[in-house]
């Protein structure tokens, strides 16, 4: 099946977080309490009741005194995702037929490994300690329907679809550079930036954590190969040399 | 020849070692089964969620049991003389037959280096462990202990088979030490001179 992804332009976007309210009606996720600090931007982070939101970014300049940004911020879905890298408890994080990184919070351990393997700060832990992101509607696509967020835009700012055709989309549209198309092996959120992703609160080059590469690429190999290697080199030993047996052994005189 | 034995561990000693060993195999276990995600040990373990729990507070029977070893071992260990050089560099007499070390304390060099490994290692891997469990979420704290984490794992599970390899199959007579902490006067007199000359034998 042809990987399926979020096209997200802020350019289209009015910021009118229904994405974010149908969501929350799918996944039955409650509300919650906060406090107005003086921006739209609310709840102001992600929670584990609130798997997307959108970010508000004022950007003050002399042509333009009124340019603010609307991001829309979630799970990328990435193709390499460092949270399913680190993860160690199988069937916890996993990838659907379309793309999407799913979970299932009765394989979740709790360790919360994910949140340091995680580029972009996204999962987040309930009450009882499992872990809750966005899934990209996982039980909606299966079905051949579009994600909760997608349906319910009312300007196309978040478009769901096959990711070969959304990022020709993006690129018909004027857009040179697509931001995840190539990051991770390819975000399943891709952006359609104007400005540099800085501009809209977005790492220039996401990458896992080194230390979680670098577990993975020669640590995680060397457990196996040192222990295996230091096995065979006593047996080796036992074979060429043998045991020191006692009347063998000779005092220092 | 005689048959007086001499006591080399005390009831405590053997079964804080066997505490130690028995920890350490099912810390391995557990974490191989963490790295690889080897879901065959469910049928041991039950499952992730409950295998987590055990490997935790096993995971604090192994800190406390490495926090014994202190009183007897580390005293010993850090009994460093020039004698242990050449016992390294005879390679602790494991590479030739005729080869002839120097006379040893209780410890030999190697027992006296792996004991300083091990502890290092141990207090690693338990200080990294419980800044896991106990600190989750705080990305650069849980990275930097993830990583040391599983260095010190991999360090240990390469000087493990070999510690027991040599207490066991490379050395006849060691083992009996970890099952009635005796040995014989004559076998002791051979390998650990220096020990059995300070008790006055």
């Amino acid at each position: 099946m042809a990987r399926k992804a979020l096209l997200i332009s802020p350019e289209l976007c009015i910021g009118c977080r229904g994405c974010q309210t149908a969501c929350k009606s799918w996944n039955q996720l409650t509300g919650q309490k906060t406090k107005n600090t003086g921006t739209y931007e609310n709840p102001p982070d992600l929670t584990p009741n609130l798997y997307n939101k959108i970010r508000y970014v004022e950007i003050p300049s002399e042509t333009n005194p009124v340019r603010w940004l609307f991001v829309n911020q979630r799970c990328m879905h990435c193709d390499d995702a460092g949270c399913m890298k680190i993860c160690p408890a199988p069937g916890a994080l996993f990838k659907t037929k379309e793309g999407a990184v799913d979970f299932n919070k009765e394989k979740c351990i709790g360790c919360k490994l994910c949140v340091a393997g995680c580029p972009f700060d996204v999962p987040r832990y309930d009450e009882k300690d499992k872990i809750s992101k966005c899934h990209l509607c996982s039980d909606r696509i299966a079905e051949g329907l579009q994600p909760a967020c997608a349906k319910t835009c009312p300007t196309g700012a978040i478009l769901y679809g096959e990711r070969d055709s959304l990022i020709g989309l993006a690129k018909k549209a004027g857009y040179e550079k697509v931001y995840g198309e190539t990051d991770l092996r390819g975000l399943g959120a891709l952006y359609a930036f104007k400005d540099p992703p800085k501009l809209y609160g977005m790492d220039e080059r996401p990458a896992i954590p080194e230390t979680v590469m670098f577990w993975h690429k020669v640590l995680k190999p060397l457990a196996y190969i040192g222990l295996g290697g230091a096995v065979a080199a006593s047996l080796l030993h036992y074979i060429a040399f043998g045991p020191k047996k006692d009347e063998e052994v000779k005092k220092d005189e | 020849m005689s048959n007086k034995m001499v006591r080399k561990a005390n009831a405590f000693e053997i079964i804080n070692h066997w505490v130690l060993a028995v920890s350490f195999f099912i810390l391995t276990i557990t974490g191989f089964g963490f790295l690889f995600h080897l879901e065959q040990l469910n049928s041991i373990f039950g499952s992730f969620n409950s295998m987590k729990v055990i490997h935790n507070w096993v995971g604090v029977i192994f800190s406390i049991s490495l926090f014994f070893t202190l009183f007897y071992y580390l005293p010993q260990a850090l009994k460093l003389s020039s004698d242990d050089i050449g016992w390294i560099i005879k390679g602790g007499g494991y590479f030739s037959k005729s080869a002839v070390v120097p006379p040893q304390d209780k410890l030999n060099t190697g027992q006296k280096l792996f004991y300083l490994l091990i502890l290092l290692m141990g207090i690693a891997i338990s200080i990294s462990g419980f800044v896991i469990w106990l600190m989750p979420g705080v990305k650069n704290w849980v990275l930097l202990s993830h990583l040391v984490h599983n260095i010190s794992f991999d360090i240990m599970v390469i000087v493990v088979p070999v510690h027991i390899y040599l207490g066991t199959l490379a050395n006849p007579g060691t083992f009996r030490i970890m099952v009635y902490g005796t040995v014989p006067i004559d076998w002791a007199k051979k390998r650990h001179a220096k020990w059995v000359q300070k008790m006055g034998f």
